[in-house]
């Protein structure tokens, strides 16, 4: 038992600093630290930068062209990414379609799918949620019938995240009403421009539109768009889910974020409110505590030695402590937290009111945004079920 | 990075495991509570395990261990509630293997080892609460001999202890004494704890002490950083084992014709508790293996750790005798005494907000296990 990374874990990490320090845009990170708006294009340039390097797909074991590290050493990347204020990389493509594709995709959808999702080029969507199926994801609805050489697919996807950028996207769409629900599920890949698609963005309590509604109408979607088998994608998707474990965590961003509340309360006059003050101490030690929790999983992972059943624990947590830190940012700046200026989340803007020179503008809209982290992902009653399952049986 | 225990680790784990289960039955426990919440002969059992000289090194026919291996046993003795108080005999070999001349050394850990010497710390005061710095009692030197008087409170198994650890001040300064069991002017007053066991208030007058140290501060300050990390991993057992009870009385227990562990509910009390256990022992592996660590970054360290644990003590012991209903909160149930247990813990060595005080005082602008 160990708590310090090996030499070889620590210079790893130096290389990494040192490669994000030199290749990181000024400009994005410093709207990443202040929480200001970003724009498709800082996104995607992000993104662009790492598939330069071969990094965006940095889970990527070697064979498609990722590096081929292990789980510290994902860890340690990612890590080293958050804290210098990179944009969090858009998962859809390179952290969860990507792996459904390398393992139960054909060597021809390999071929063709992955270098686009490596490079960054190409913007991938999820296409999960139905306005009828939200935790209860398996009685979903939109349906996907097989018409000569292609597949007619009609229905309705909802809450798919910065869809209004997508260019293609992953369905899990219903492809039989035999049997149990989870049985009659296939996982389709879509083009968005095929004609019959259409997307409108849902503007959320933050002003934002961060997801989309997403309807299909007859759609053709050819039959070689078929991950695996028919009626096999709900097994795909919780590979999926399996694969993506520590990352829901986000301890790193909230390590990362935790400096930046204590900076507000500090500009704000109440880091030496003792009250404040034991707020973020607690947050402090609840970051702390999660860190272990992933550090655990983690060499778990790569030793293989021992089975954890707290992975679970992960996503509740995590969300949590999201929620926390954005709901003491905003009561550290109180009244000044109030102003609603949409324009004032855009870095560089010239306006003028109180609170806007420190950059108190986004911070209630991000409290209100971050609600949505103990909802998606399978809501954390939906997870304490499941945690409740390992323990009770 | 790696928090995967060694085959040795694992086999000490499993040897003080066996002797919980086989050696100390919760009648047998029960007993040593009615007779006084001490029992020598367990003891002794403890210190053939070789567990009373952890941390005492071979030249002093200890064992020579470290923190993690400390953590490892504690555990295993709070799946067994055990009322003995190793963690005391870990902080007795360790302090005076850091901090004490080498003829005191060799007079006392060598039995310490065997478990012939019982040696606690007894720095509580009535006014010092937890503050380790704070301490009335006074200690003076006279013709080459150390003379301590005041007085100590809360200590435990007090009245059998053979060797107190007694903080005084000199001259304005903490300094850091070994009293013997039966020293002159040396009075105890025994009282059982909540948790079964016992401790004692200790007045002092003029009484012959052996100094360990005069940086007494530092080394009172190890001593209860190392107190912390042993009630965390002995917390970390009872919790294991308070859960583990919880669930099989809710697979068990029938209301309205079906286990009272099908209603959600109560199932999502019980993802709650997995969820403080394990953020606990995540924070237990933190403070053991931080317990080498630099003084300040030590201390912080313990602070961060005994408050996760508090906070996880105080909730799964209290969702524990609520899941449970009424037979919770009888003597008769085993639930109610790893409760009583919990609650203790989270009293000794600063409590859960005691703590948080010091995380918040020592807030650096970043945090994190890795900062």
């Amino acid at each position: 038992m160990d708590l310090a990374f090996t030499p070889e874990e620590q210079t790893f990490r130096k290389e990494i600093r040192t490669w994000v320090k030199a290749n990181l845009p000024a400009e994005i990170s410093n709207k990443v630290h202040n929480a200001m708006r970003l724009s498709r294009d800082d996104m995607q340039n992000w993104a662009k930068i790492l598939g330069k390097k071969g990094w965006l797909g940095w889970g990527w074991p070697e064979q498609f062209g990722g590096p081929g590290w292990n789980a510290i050493q994902k860890h340690l990347f990612e890590e080293e990414c958050a804290l210098a204020g990179a944009p969090r990389v858009i998962p859809f493509g390179p952290v969860m379609v990507a792996p459904v594709i390398m393992a139960f995709g054909s060597a021809e959808q390999q071929k063709r799918f992955l270098p686009g999702i490596a490079s960054g080029e190409v913007w991938w969507s999820q296409g999960y949620s139905e306005p009828g199926s939200g935790s209860d994801l398996a009685s979903l609805k939109t349906r996907a019938e097989r018409v000569g050489d292609h597949y007619v697919v009609n229905g309705q996807k909802t809450w798919t995240t910065l869809g209004q950028y997508g260019e293609w996207i992953f369905c899990l769409v219903r492809t039989s009403n035999e049997g149990k629900p989870q049985t009659g599920i296939s996982f389709l890949l879509i083009d968005m421009k095929t004609p019959g698609i259409t997307v409108r963005p849902i503007k959320l309590l933050d002003g934002e539109c961060e997801v989309n509604e997403v309807w299909f109408d007859n759609v053709q979607v050819p039959l070689e768009n078929l991950i695996g088998e028919e009626n096999k994608g709900w097994n795909y998707a919780k590979h999926l889910l399996a694969h993506e474990r520590t990352n829901i965590a986000d301890v790193n961003r909230a390590k990362r974020e935790l400096e930046r509340l204590k900076r507000i309360a500090k500009t704000e006059g109440v880091y030496d409110d003792m009250r404040f003050r034991d707020e973020i101490a607690k947050l402090e030690v609840d970051i702390v505590a999660l860190e272990m929790l992933v550090l655990r999983v983690l060499s778990a992972e790569k030793s293989g030695k021992n089975s954890l059943d707290i992975a679970g624990l992960l996503k509740i947590k995590g969300s949590e402590i999201q929620q926390r830190y954005s709901e003491l940012m905003m009561l550290a700046a109180g009244p000044f937290s109030l102003p609603f200026i949409f324009e004032a989340m855009d870095a560089g803007w010239q306006g003028d009111f109180p609170g806007a020179e420190v950059g108190n503008a986004p911070l209630a809209a991000n409290y209100f945004n971050l609600r949505k982290t103990t909802i998606y992902g399978g809501s954390n009653e939906v997870q304490r079920n499941i945690v409740a399952q390992t323990v009770l049986g | 990075m790696d928090f995967d225990f060694s085959d040795d680790q694992t086999q000490l784990g499993d040897a003080v495991c066996k002797w919980v289960d086989k050696g100390y039955t919760f009648e047998r426990r029960r007993a040593i509570t009615s007779a006084g919440g001490f029992d020598r002969a367990a003891y002794t059992e403890l210190a053939e395990l070789g567990l009373t000289g952890l941390y005492v090194s071979p030249d002093h026919d200890g064992m020579g261990m470290g923190p993690v291996e400390g953590m490892v046993v504690m555990q295993e003795l709070g799946r067994g509630i055990v009322l003995e108080p190793l963690g005391q005999a870990l902080i007795a070999g360790a302090v005076l293997q850091g901090y004490a001349p080498a003829a005191l050394q060799a007079n006392w850990l060598p039995r310490i080892a065997s478990g012939q010497a019982v040696v606690v710390l007894a720095h509580q005061e009535r006014k010092s609460r937890y503050n380790a710095a704070h301490c009335a009692t006074v200690a003076e030197q006279q013709g080459g001999q150390w003379s301590v008087t005041g007085s100590k409170s809360v200590v435990p198994v007090g009245d059998h202890a053979d060797g107190l650890l007694v903080p005084a001040m000199v001259h304005g300064k903490l300094a850091l004494f070994l009293i013997a069991r039966g020293s002159k002017g040396l009075s105890t007053r025994g009282y059982g704890t909540q948790d079964g066991a016992c401790a004692a208030e200790l007045v002092l007058d003029q009484t012959p002490a052996e100094c360990v140290t005069l940086e007494g501060l530092t080394a009172l300050e190890h001593a209860l950083d190392i107190g912390i990390a042993s009630v965390c991993a002995e917390a970390i057992g009872v919790m294991d084992k308070t859960l583990a009870i919880t669930v099989d009385y809710m697979n068990t227990r029938k209301q309205f014709n079906v286990n009272i562990a099908s209603f959600q509910a109560l199932r999502h009390r019980v993802a709650d508790m997995k969820m403080q256990l394990e953020l606990a022992r995540s924070m237990s592996y933190y403070a053991s293996l931080k317990l080498n660590a630099p003084a300040s970054e030590r201390h912080q360290a313990m602070a961060r750790a005994k408050y996760q644990l508090g906070v996880s003590m105080r909730y799964v012991g209290q969702q524990a005798v609520q899941l449970h209903g009424g037979i919770g909160v009888t003597d008769e149930y085993i639930v109610s005494h790893y409760f009583k247990k919990l609650t203790q813990l989270e009293m000794s060595f600063g409590d859960t907000l005691h703590h948080l005080g010091q995380v918040s005082h020592a807030m650096q602008d970043t945090a994190g296990v890795f900062a």
